[in-house]
């Protein structure tokens, strides 16, 4: 390695960029806007479900109940219906997706210790919405169930019981389960993949359109030189992408880092040198820069952002594709942010995240040397 | 058969096979130093395949190759420092300016730096590029950008220049200054190896190569050529004697 020769390439590297300001653009408009457009618009939370709710008891037991409904955080009454068929259609329009409907003789079965239903209408148009949305419902009848049997059992002369079990949660790490603060590290880890892969998917493509590669195979320059030299300029405007994220991740959405900072620099460093190392292999075997664009999407983006924990629960998808998580390089790196993120936790718990992608980075580089070799690098 | 001192290039029984196909089938030649060498063959008859061996891209399949002193089986990094190569598509970076194109070269060929502005100089002196030397490539023209290209293959002083076609899609005036050009160089002592598809041209040359089918099919100066191949012929001229070569083997 020949220090003198990769400065030649980068320098050169430096000059193509800033002569075609386009992909400089695209560069630093992508992560911003995807920043913003996720960070505001993909909240996976669920709260304050729009709900409408009927009583055709009217008694003083109903109304209780419909105000503890409203008091919850996870519910917001958004309207009183007449009947049954206008809750149909406030679940029609979308402008309500829970409808609770308490039958005539309400308070009157429970007093008299029959029981009585409750219908709960949902729209299940979104099964993930739904499912939360049921969790909340459940969870709100059990609990009104234990206190009308405390209060049952007070009035009876009978002390005050505990309930036999109560599980006492307590959430870590995300202690508001806020899912922005699990967007953000995913977040960073899709742009630094576009910043990373998707441009340097274009600079060899580029020298083999041009009929420079010709060129270059005759100069007295290493497979290694040429590869370092033309990482090095796009490194920085990675890292610079990681920054801006960060800071507006904490700015806009107030989500702080709880670990190192130095760590999560290490890591993003390694997870760059990746994304680095995929995009100049796939410009390698592409040789056009048409092609390894779409490559990079689909190599590089998707999987970051389908297959990677990110926006989909990896323990939910069937066992294949779960396989194919394995070999996506955000899936660590999302470990790792998240973990520094959220847990506080050290080098000494994350090595293995680290490891792979140190792994990951070895191969890549070693098979787009090997190929650039054989071209007569 | 080792290289004598004069031979700059040296090659015996050189072949470049593709899987089963023979692209070039064990040729022997050698160049001499300040020798202009004219390499003909029409397309796809071995040529380039023979230049990028010479150039150390492409690695050969068996036989000998000595550049400037270098074994190109085993030192294509010596041979690569050794050499200047323009291509015919000149291969330069149209959005960087010719300063900083020479500043490319002058860093690959790791030229000391304390050099960097005498060479600098020298490449913008011969190419006559000084007043342009912060415009865009791509703005210059075509004769203009070939001068560039020349000099950024003789920025480090190699021993010996390869032109491959160098002069296809240049008008007639500018192909006779660039030859003059090379003219000149040659007498500096550095080796021209030269293919062209124009017999014109070919005729600047010292000696001469053809090869046809990666056979090397005659060899000598350009009237030696004539005179061997159309002997009954005393008003051919080489353009006649390179058809006729090229043709024995397609039928």
């Amino acid at each position: 390695m020949n220090p003198r020769k990769i400065n030649a390439v980068m320098r050169k590297e430096f000059i193509h960029l800033i002569r075609d300001p386009r992909s400089l653009i695209l560069a630093f408009i992508i992560p911003l806007s995807l920043i913003l457009l996720f960070g505001y618009a993909l909240s996976l939370d669920v709260d304050n479900v729009e709900t409408v709710v009927v009583d055709y008891d009217h008694t003083a037991m109903s109304r209780d109940l419909i105000e503890h409904l409203d008091a919850s955080i996870y519910f917001q009454i958004k309207a009183y219906a007449r009947n049954a068929n206008e809750v149909g259609e406030y679940l029609d329009h979308g402008s309500a997706t829970l409808g609770i409907i308490i039958p005539p003789g309400f308070a009157r079965k429970i007093k008299s210790d029959k029981g009585s239903p409750i219908q709960v209408l949902m729209d299940g148009s979104d099964p993930n919405f739904s499912n939360m949305a049921r969790g909340y419902v459940n969870a709100f009848v059990a609990g009104y169930n234990n206190k009308l049997l405390l209060s049952f059992l007070n009035r009876n002369g009978l002390e005050r019981i505990n309930p036999p079990v109560e599980g006492r949660i307590r959430v870590w790490f995300n202690e508001d389960l806020e899912s922005r603060k699990f967007i953000i590290p995913g977040l960073i880890a899709v742009i630094i993949m576009i910043a990373g892969a998707m441009l340097t998917s274009l600079v060899i493509a580029r020298e083999y359109e041009n009929g420079t590669m010709e060129t270059i195979k005759s100069l007295p320059l290493s497979a290694l030189e040429l590869l370092v030299g033309k990482s090095v300029p796009y490194f920085f405007i990675a890292l610079t992408n990681v920054f801006i994220s960060v800071l507006l991740g904490q700015l806009l959405f107030g989500v702080v880092m709880k670990a190192s900072f130095w760590l999560m620099i290490f890591g993003s460093s390694l997870y760059i040198f990746v994304a680095l190392a995929l995009g100049l292999l796939i410009s390698t075997v592409t040789k056009s820069q048409l092609m390894a664009n779409q490559g990079a999407i689909l190599l590089t983006y998707l999987p970051s952002l389908m297959l990677s924990n990110f926006v989909f629960p990896i323990t939910n998808m069937p066992s294949v594709l779960q396989l194919f998580t394995y070999i996506v390089p955000a899936t660590y790196y999302i470990d790792i942010l998240s973990g520094i993120y959220l847990k506080d936790l050290t080098f000494t718990q994350l090595w293995g995240d680290f490891a792979v992608l140190s792994l990951m980075f070895i191969v890549l580089a070693a098979l787009n040397m090997r190929l650039l070799k054989k071209e007569g690098l | 058969m080792t290289p004598s001192n004069n031979d700059v290039i040296f090659v015996k029984d050189l072949e470049k096979r593709f899987n089963d196909f023979v692209a070039v089938n064990k040729i022997t030649f050698t160049v001499k130093k300040g020798e202009i060498f004219g390499f003909l063959g029409s397309n796809g008859s071995g040529k380039s395949t023979t230049i990028r061996m010479l150039c150390g891209i492409i690695t050969p399949t068996s036989g000998q190759g000595f550049v400037a002193g270098h074994n190109i089986l085993t030192q294509a990094e010596e041979v690569k420092h050794s050499i200047g190569y323009m291509s015919q598509k000149f291969s330069l970076y149209e959005d960087l300016t010719p300063f900083e194109n020479i500043r490319f070269y002058l860093g690959l060929y790791s030229v000391p730096s304390a050099q960097w502005k005498e060479r600098m100089d020298w490449v913008l002196d011969m190419a006559q590029l000084h007043e342009v030397k912060d415009r865009l490539t791509k703005e210059l023209p075509q004769g203009w950008r070939q001068r560039l290209a020349l000099g950024c293959a003789l920025l480090h002083k190699p021993d010996i220049l390869f032109l491959d076609e160098p002069t296809s899609g240049v008008d007639p005036i500018t192909r006779r200054h660039f030859w003059e050009f090379i003219t000149d160089i040659a007498g500096q002592g550095i080796t021209v190896f030269v293919t062209t598809h124009y017999m014109e041209e070919a005729l600047n040359c010292g000696r001469i190569v053809m090869i046809n089918l990666g056979n090397i099919v005659a060899q000598g100066s350009p009237s030696e050529i004539v005179s061997e191949i159309c002997p009954d012929k005393p008003d051919a001229d080489l353009n006649e004697a390179f058809i006729t070569l090229m043709s024995r083997g397609q039928q």
